[in-house]
């Protein structure tokens, strides 16, 4: 009988044999790729990819806020699946380079299942390519680009703001009879700011307007002298500025100080509540968008603006804005989304995001919304508002002039520019 | 010319607060050859503490409290304009005190310190005064606006430009007319001799620290009204006073003033005309300036290039 020996070369043989098969098992070919304490009472971990510096730090503070305050209520009733919500948040200093590096630490390392938060739409565009590259399910709730849902789509990404064509759609057309034809543009110049304008510009032809000039801001400008000079050498009907962050605290502080806010029309693309808590009414100039108002007079606002103000006690902002109320929406969403699809499996959650409908008395706004499946953005009740003159109520800044249904509004060109990918070409997890 | 001379004096009013913004930096690094990276972080408290000043909610102090409050505005506001600076200039020499230990050192770690402060402070006004736009409010007869030539003009901005102007003749009164003056002139030329004959070289850069510093804070008491007061507002400050800095040439008064003048009309000239490069305009100036003379506009050899 011959002797069987042991060599070297049989042995690393035998060695690669059972490591690839054990490989193969855990990690692929099947899409099936990532299983981590799958139906275990391991935490769910959610990364948090808000900014904390930069632009919209403090956009990207209220965001926060709105996600742990949803986070918290489903903890209090046991968690979601029975297992607690943990979450981890890391600041994207409002820099797309910094939303990759931050999502990639969020999944690879601290294996969150989900992320959500972005104020930014480039930081919302970084994270979402990463979060795609591993089927990471990832909510941008507060960056309005019109790309977000439209080129920049992905499957695993859902949209929780309107956005730039939104706005529009419920500003042009009444401005241009009410105001005039001869529009001018100030457009933040990076992605958020030229997708509003295109959409803006587009919709001015439409309805007969005319773009005589268009100023591009640089992210980061203080001094708004000069353009808004300019602007009055032009003397337009009405401006329409697609300005954000700290650009359009210092723009409106300035257009306050030489009472242009009077002079021409404005059109404030989307005025989000962090921006302008606490200042004065005389820089809330203009007309502007918003999905929500605390004074909205509808069912569950009023107990709503006392849960805000049970769990942020000390928070100098006293009532709730529209950054919040959408990192608060998205978040509750997800989470009732996973306890439908009774798993963290993201095709299931998917699946159950996309088919999502929710009442308006459930959202707090005067329209059903839903979830359009070819966009993964929310389609939603867009408000326009101007500044309360005259209140007494330091914090009832806004009146909101008019509603506008989600259908009257819809950015049909998103669902065109949208090619997201298949849900079979998404890797799929389960946490 | 009808349509370029408003932008022309926009440019230059703009280029005095430039200017304004760079006066502290300028003295700091031109007498104790340290870049103060805490100037922005100054500036912001600067404005931080006249917005408490000004607020007539000081029901903290009691009866002084409510005396305070039933001052006129223009009062408040102008005792802020003093009182602010000079609180931002003890903490200026809180920071000199810390900064002791790296003098003689690698200028790295003076950097290291002042960048350390300026997290510092920026999160202690995030603290106290919570993350939100704030308002600083200016007496009613230097806000609103002015109509000349067919174009409306801010009249605070105009105050602000004459704000600078006096800033910078008080300091150059200071400099040039004082014995204060040539002592810290002495001092940034040649610090060992001032040492030998006897004059306390660290009392003179506490000195110059706390007015350095107490001039950001009155740049910041003046630019906020125009910019908006949140607590990272010093970032805005910091990066062109560095600039115009190293424009015009470092340690030069002359150079500062010519340096934010020529960064104001690059500003100015390209917000109107190009705007998307208004913010990019001041490092192409700086390019092209240094390009032809390494140190400046204006500067000498100084100990940073060692």
């Amino acid at each position: 009988m011959p002797r069987k020996t042991l060599t070297r070369r049989s042995m690393l043989k035998k060695v690669g044999l059972v490591s690839a098969g054990a490989a193969a098992t855990v990690m692929g070919p099947w899409r099936h790729n990532r299983v981590y304490a799958a139906a275990s009472d391991k935490p769910i971990m959610i990364g948090l990819t808000s900014d904390a510096s930069g632009q919209y730090a403090n956009s990207g503070a209220s965001d926060r806020r709105g996600m742990m305050m949803a986070i918290s209520e489903f903890n209090e009733r046991g968690g979601v699946l029975g297992r607690k919500v943990e979450t981890i948040h890391i600041d994207t200093e409002t820099t797309p380079a910094t939303g990759s590096r931050v999502a990639e630490r969020l999944i690879t390392r601290h294996e969150c299942a989900f992320l959500i938060g972005a104020v930014s739409s480039g930081v919302a565009n970084a994270i979402s390519q990463v979060a795609q590259k591993y089927g990471t399910v990832y909510l941008n709730t507060n960056s309005s680009s019109p790309t977000e849902s439209g080129k920049n789509c992905r499957r695993v990404k859902f949209v929780w703001d309107g956005n730039g064509t939104n706005f529009a759609q419920a500003a042009v057309r009444n401005a241009i009879s009410a105001y005039g034809t001869k529009w001018m543009l100030m457009t933040n110049d990076y992605v958020w700011g030229h997708n509003t304008s295109a959409a803006t510009r587009k919709l001015v032809d439409q309805f007969g307007g005319e773009i005589v000039d268009e100023i591009l801001v640089p992210q980061g400008t203080r001094d708004f002298s000069a353009m808004l000079l300019k602007v009055q050498q032009a003397a337009p009907q009405v401006v329409a500025a697609a300005v954000g962050g700290d650009d359009q605290k210092a723009m409106r502080q300035q257009v306050s100080q030489l009472g242009l806010g009077e002079s021409m029309a404005w059109i404030n693309n989307q005025q989000d509540w962090p921006d302008v808590y606490g200042l004065p009414l005389d820089n809330l100039f203009g007309v502007f968008g918003t999905t929500w108002y605390w004074k909205l007079d509808l069912p569950g606002v009023a107990e709503f603006v006392e849960r805000y103000q049970e769990a942020y006690p000390d928070t100098k902002m006293r009532v709730p804005g529209n950054v919040f109320y959408n990192g608060y929406m998205a978040t509750r969403e997800l989470l009732s989304a996973v306890e439908r699809a009774g798993s963290t499996n993201n095709r299931k959650v998917i699946q159950e995001l996309e088919s999502l409908k929710v009442s308006a008395s459930d959202r707090m706004q005067h329209h059903d919304a839903y979830m359009n499946p070819a966009t993964h953005q929310m389609q939603q009740t867009i408000y326009l508002a101007t500044a309360n003159q005259g209140t007494q109520n330091p914090d009832d800044m806004f009146r909101v002039l008019s509603q506008s249904a989600p259908e009257e509004i819809r950015d049909a060109d998103a669902d065109a520019a949208c090619m997201m990918e298949s849900l079979d070409d998404t890797p799929t997890y389960e946490m | 010319m009808s349509h370029v001379l408003p932008h022309l004096l926009n440019g230059l009013s703009l280029g005095l607060l430039f200017a304004l913004i760079a006066l502290g930096f300028m003295l700091i690094v031109g007498v104790m050859e340290l870049i103060n990276l805490a100037h922005g972080s100054l500036f912001a408290l600067g404005a931080y503490f006249a917005m408490v000043i000004i607020s007539p909610d000081l029901a903290w102090l009691g009866a002084a409290g409510e005396a305070w409050a039933v001052l006129p505005l223009p009062v408040r506001y102008g005792l802020a304009v003093f009182l602010a600076p000079v609180l931002v200039a003890i903490v200026g020499m809180g920071l000199e005190l810390c900064m002791r230990r790296t003098y003689g050192k690698k200028a790295e770690y003076g950097l290291l310190l002042t960048f350390g402060a300026a997290l510092v402070i920026e999160e202690t006004i995030r603290l106290v005064w919570g993350p939100s736009e704030q308002y600083l409010q200016v007496p009613q007869a230097i806000s609103g606006a002015f109509l000349f030539a067919g174009l409306i003009y801010s009249k605070y901005k105009l105050y602000a430009a004459l704000f600078a102007v006096g800033a910078i003749a008080a300091v150059w009164l200071f400099l040039e007319r004082t014995p204060y003056g040539a002592i810290i002139k002495a001092g940034a030329h040649d610090s060992e001799m001032v040492r030998a004959l006897g004059i306390n070289l660290t009392r003179l850069r506490l000195l110059v620290f706390g007015l350095g510093a107490g001039l950001a804070g009155f740049a910041g008491i003046v630019m906020t009204p125009i910019w908006g007061l949140r607590p990272h507002v010093g970032i805005d400050a910091v990066i062109p006073a560095f600039l115009i800095i190293v424009l015009g040439g470092v340690g030069s008064f002359w150079g500062a003033v010519i340096g934010g003048i020529l960064v104001g009309l690059a500003v100015g000239f390209t917000g109107a005309y190009a705007s998307e490069l208004s913010l990019l305009s001041m490092y192409l100036l700086l390019i092209a300036v240094v390009t032809f003379r390494a140190r400046g506009l204006l500067g000498r050899k100084s100990g940073l290039e060692a």
